[in-house]
Parts: structure tokens; sequence; C-alpha cells
């Protein structure tokens, strides 16, 4: 494509200077500040005090579970929207597609303080409730691990519809109906078809969701608050609240680390099936 | 010379900066009513001087820690704190002790305030009241141990005991329960309750919002905040429990060397002036630590003001917080929080 490969490395020049300089150098001293010891040195000793606390174990198992939870919820609702939208005409896959998207262009915040009009103690699910007679007195919604993984996924689940989305216009359009006329079941299409023909989709949208929701901080914050503790809060707390920016380089170190695991994890997984 | 004269008109113009930036205070507040603390205080005493203010805001934790990093070449000159994060920066060797007489205006200041840390470390500048605010229409407040009753469970916040709040709200719960010495029967028994608390918040404009939403219908609360509940739709009330209210003080520091200090003196005690103190109470911006302030009854009505009220506030020594905070903190992780 280029004449040279100066050419090349020049285009892609830019790109590296600036993920240089503002990603890697301040991961790499985040890194080297989680690894020092008090009395100077290189240490682990930070790790080993984090993860002697019940309550960093406890924040630790809930990041980790509700963000699996997030991720593979998205992914079941994504892969039916996703396939819904692949099989519509031109014209109202681009508006269905359009209302996906636009979730994402509203501020975290503003989509974060909605759920509190709907989970709140007189919001339109308390008001459903009591209405019906369900409760006779309204339930607590908020402050509670649930309002937590509804909002996250309502946050990150556009993020894997469109990387399912991408992935199944790119199936042949006559593999799916050959399979069916071969005799294969609907599960039998998911599994043996759509499913190993989606993977990239899947590692893209299952990273870019479980990331999200281990590093997002307003959504915990608003909807959890210090009662659904998860690490990017913790994080939050150790610096503002205690100043103690050990036990922070070390969450925030165990998050990197949980990011990357899982992006590998999902290769390994895709890699292996194929 | 008539190329010298828009010279010298130039240069002129260069100098008056120059000569004003040569009277700079560096200042480092809480970032709450900047705008009114400006009309009320900055512009004022910028006026007076005839000197720069920068002024610096943060939360206590970005503003401490910045001051400790410049410990060897302050860039704060003065800072007002809480009196626990002020006796923590003493203790590190990071303040000078205050000379009285460079400040007139500390005979005028009540009693508590005048050395409230001990070795005239700081000065009080403003009072702080602390009880419960709640819904009269919905449920009633006699006693601070009210907060963890069957009336309020499901419908009550706390503040975390990492705040200012907490360990006050501690206090005054322990007076209810009988434990006055002893926060960790009293974290136990918010442990015991902790299903029945919706949040446990950092901030009290955390809890405007939860009150104003009817999530909480009662919680501890600074009387600092209180302006925000009064001027709500809906009707909440400040209760006079029967352990009295809590309450605390924020004060002034000054940064050890740093070359300063005479413009600091100077601000300081305009601040606790008479005039000042009188006029920030009357915008309701901070309650006044100076005991000749007259308020109007409106101010009075929204603020920790008086000698009555003020000799009653139930005060937790800061060395006490000091001290114990890390063993509550942990408590409070272990048992609370889960």
């Amino acid at each position: 494509m280029f004449r040279n490969t100066r050419e090349g490395l020049a285009l892609a020049l830019p790109a590296a200077i600036f993920s240089t300089l503002l990603f890697l150098v301040p991961v790499g001293i985040l890194l080297s500040e989680a690894f020092r010891g008090s009395a100077g040195g290189w240490s682990v000793q930070g790790y080993i005090d984090f993860f002697s606390e019940p309550l960093n174990r406890t924040v630790f198992l809930r990041t980790l579970k509700l963000g699996l939870l997030v991720a593979g919820t998205a992914a079941v609702i994504g892969y039916a929207a996703a396939f819904c939208i692949v099989n519509l005409g031109p014209k109202t896959r681009g508006k269905v597609f359009g209302m996906v998207v636009l979730p994402l262009m509203i501020s975290p915040v503003a989509r974060t303080y909605a759920w509190i009009v709907i989970l709140g103690r007189t919001g339109i699910v308390n008001e459903a409730i009591t209405g019906l007679g369900l409760s006779d007195t309204p339930l607590r919604l908020l402050f509670t691990e649930t309002a937590v993984f509804l909002g996250l996924l309502q946050l990150f689940l556009p993020l894997m519809i469109i990387s399912l989305v991408s992935a199944m216009e790119n199936i042949p359009r006559d593999v799916i109906p050959a399979a069916r006329v071969l005799g294969a079941s609907w599960i039998e299409v998911f599994f043996k078809v759509i499913l190993p023909l989606t993977k990239e989709g899947l590692v893209i949208g299952g990273t870019l969701v479980f990331t999200g929701a281990l590093t997002a901080y307003i959504t915990p914050a608003i909807l959890g608050g210090s009662k659904v503790l998860m690490l990017e809060t913790l994080l939050y707390q150790r610096v503002n609240v205690s100043n103690d920016f050990v036990s922070a380089s070390v969450i925030a170190m165990i998050l990197i680390v949980m990011s990357f695991s899982a992006n590998l994890l999902l290769k390994r997984i895709a890699t292996a099936r194929s | 010379m008539k190329t010298a004269l828009p010279l010298l008109a130039l240069a002129g113009t260069m100098a008056s900066p120059a000569l004003a930036a040569d009277r700079t205070l560096t200042i480092s507040v809480y970032s709450f009513a900047q705008d009114e603390y400006r009309e009320a205080l900055y512009d004022p005493f910028e006026e007076i001087c005839g000197c720069e203010l920068v002024v610096e805001t943060g939360n206590s934790v970005e503003r401490m820690a910045k001051i400790e990093a410049n410990a060897a070449d302050p860039v704060i000159d003065m800072a007002v704190i809480s009196t626990q994060d002020a006796l923590s920066l003493a203790r590190k060797g990071l303040i000078q002790p205050l000379d009285s007489a460079k400040l007139s205006n500390v005979a005028k200041l009540y009693d508590s305030a005048k050395d409230p840390i001990g070795g005239n470390m700081a000065v009080g500048y403003t009072y702080y009241a602390s009880s419960i605010v709640y819904r009269p229409d919905l449920v009633e407040i006699g006693s601070w141990g009210d907060l963890l009753g069957a009336d309020l469970a499901g419908q009550v916040a706390l503040p975390n005991v990492t705040t200012t709040q907490g360990p006050l709200t501690l206090m005054m719960l322990g007076k209810a329960q009988g434990h006055e010495d002893d926060f960790a029967p009293v974290i136990s028994s918010i442990g015991d309750h902790a299903d029945d608390i919706v949040t446990f918040f950092s901030r009290s404009s955390e809890l405007v919002q939860l009150m104003n939403q009817q999530e909480v219908i009662a919680a501890p609360v600074g009387r600092f905040a209180w302006a925000s509940f009064k001027n709500a739709g809906l009707p909440f009330a400040w209760a006079e429990p029967a352990e009295g209210q809590a309450g605390g003080m924020n004060v002034m520091i000054l940064t050890k060397g740093n070359g300063n200090e005479d413009l600091a003196y100077e601000f300081m005690d305009y601040w606790l002036s008479t005039e000042v103190q009188t006029r920030i109470g009357e915008r309701l911006i901070d309650s006044p630590a100076n005991r000749e302030a007259v308020l109007s009854d409106e101010a009075a009505e929204n603020l920790t003001y008086g000698a009555e009220v003020i000799e009653a506030l139930n005060i937790l020594p800061a060395a006490e917080v000091l001290d114990k905070r890390e063993a509550w903190v942990s408590q409070w992780n272990a048992e609370v929080i889960r």
C-alpha cells in the first residue's frame, strides 16, 4: 500500500506518540508506584495489605461479579437485538440502529439520574408496585446491587449491540437458511453457525462492556453509594477521603490487570472454539 | 519627547501589576460559597491592602496534601480547615504558632475559638451546630437514638465515619445509648441496623438531593446546610434532640516558613473583625465566632449564633478524632459497610 515503510511509520507516529505519552508512560509510573515498598525498593506488600482486609475482598469480588453479570447479560440481549437489527430492511435498520446508539450521545450522569426517577421510593416502579397492591410500602431499590447492575447494563449494552451487529453483517446471507434447510434447530444454528462467525464481535463487545463496568465511576457512585462499593468508588474514597495513594495505586493496578485478563480470556475462548 | 511620553506611560502600566504582585497572599479555603466570599471578604480586603488574593479551593484531603507536598517551600500562606485537620498538620510540624499580638480581634472571639487545638496553632473563625433534619409530617424526632429506631427503618441516612459529621453522629448516638466514652458499641449498633439505613453519605449536598427525592426522611447534618433544606418545597424541620446538638469549628492556620506572615495576619485579623464576621453572617455564608457580631433575627435563625447556642454545643476534641479515627474506620468497614 505504501511506497516504503517510512510512509507507514509517519502515519502511525502521531497516534504512537499520543498513546505513549498519555497512556503508556502514566500507566508505567502507576505500575511502579503500586509495587513501591514503604521503606523504598520493590514490594508486593501493598497487595497483601489490600487483600487482607475483608472489605476490600468483598469489593473486589462484587466488582468481578457485577462485571461478569453485566457482560453476560449484555451478550444475551445483544445477540437477540443484533439478530433482529441485521434482518430488518435498510430504512428501518438505520432507524433502530440510531435508537441503539442514541443513549451513547447522552451524558452518563443524566442517564444514571434517570434511574433514580425510575427506582426511587416515589419512582415509577414503586408507584406500580404499591398501585397494584403487590406491597404496602415502597421497596428499597436504590443503593442496591440490582440498581448498579441495571445502571451499568443500560450504560454499556449499546457497545455490545454495535459490536455484534458489525459482526453479524459479515455473515453470508445464505448460511443461516442453509443450516435450517439441512435440519439444524435454532439453538444449533446459534452455537454452530452464528457464534463461531461472530466471535470477533463478541470478544470486542465483551471486553468493552466488562472493562466499562469495572471502571465506571458515576453509575456505582450514584446508584450504589457507599453501601455498594465497587473498586472504582473505593479508589475514589482512598484518594479523596483517606489520601491513601498506595491503596489507590494498588486498586488501579488490579483494575488494569482485570481488564487485560478479560480481553486475553475472551480471545483465548474465541480461538479455542475455532 | 513625543515618543518618550507614551513610553513612560507604557512603563507605568507595566509597573503597576508588578507592584501589586509584590503583595500577594495565597489562601486555601473550602470550595463552598466562593462567590459570596469574594463579595463579602476577598474584594474588600484587596481594596484595603492593595494586594492580590490567590484563592485555592478543594476538599480537605486535597488541600492538606498540597500543604504537605510543598512543606519545604510553601505555596499556601494561610488556610482554613477543621480543628482535627489543623491538629494533624501541627503534629507534622507544617504550621506555625500564631502571634496573638498581631491578631487584635482574637480578644473578641468566644473563648473556645481563641486557642482551639492548643499551642496557639490555630484560631476559630466559624462554628457549626449539627443536628437531625427531618420531615415533621412523617416522623417525630426527640432523641439521636431515634435515628436507629423502627419508625425510621429504611428511610434514614447517616454520614460516613470518614466525614466531619460522622464522628459527631457517633458521639451523639453514644450519648443516647449511654456509651459516651467509647464509640465501639455505637458502631456495632449501626452495623446491626445497617440494612435499615438507606446510605452513608459523604457530602451534605448528597443528602439534600436524597431528602428532596423523599428517599430519606431524617438524617444528621451541619447547620451550614440548613438553608438548602429550608428553601426546598417539602416541610423540613431542625430537630432539638434531648441530648442536645453536636457542633464543631473551622479554624485558620499559617503554614510554617511561608515568608508572608505579615499580610496573612492582616487578612486573618480582617476576617475576624466584627464588621466582616457580621457581614458574612448576615449573608448566611458562615456563623460568626466573634461574640460582638450582632445578627438580624432572620440570619440568626439560619446560623449557629449566640453565646447560649455555642456554649451548649457538644464538641468532640480534635485530638480524640485524630487518635481514634483509624480504629473507628476499621471497625466501621468491618461491621457497617461489610
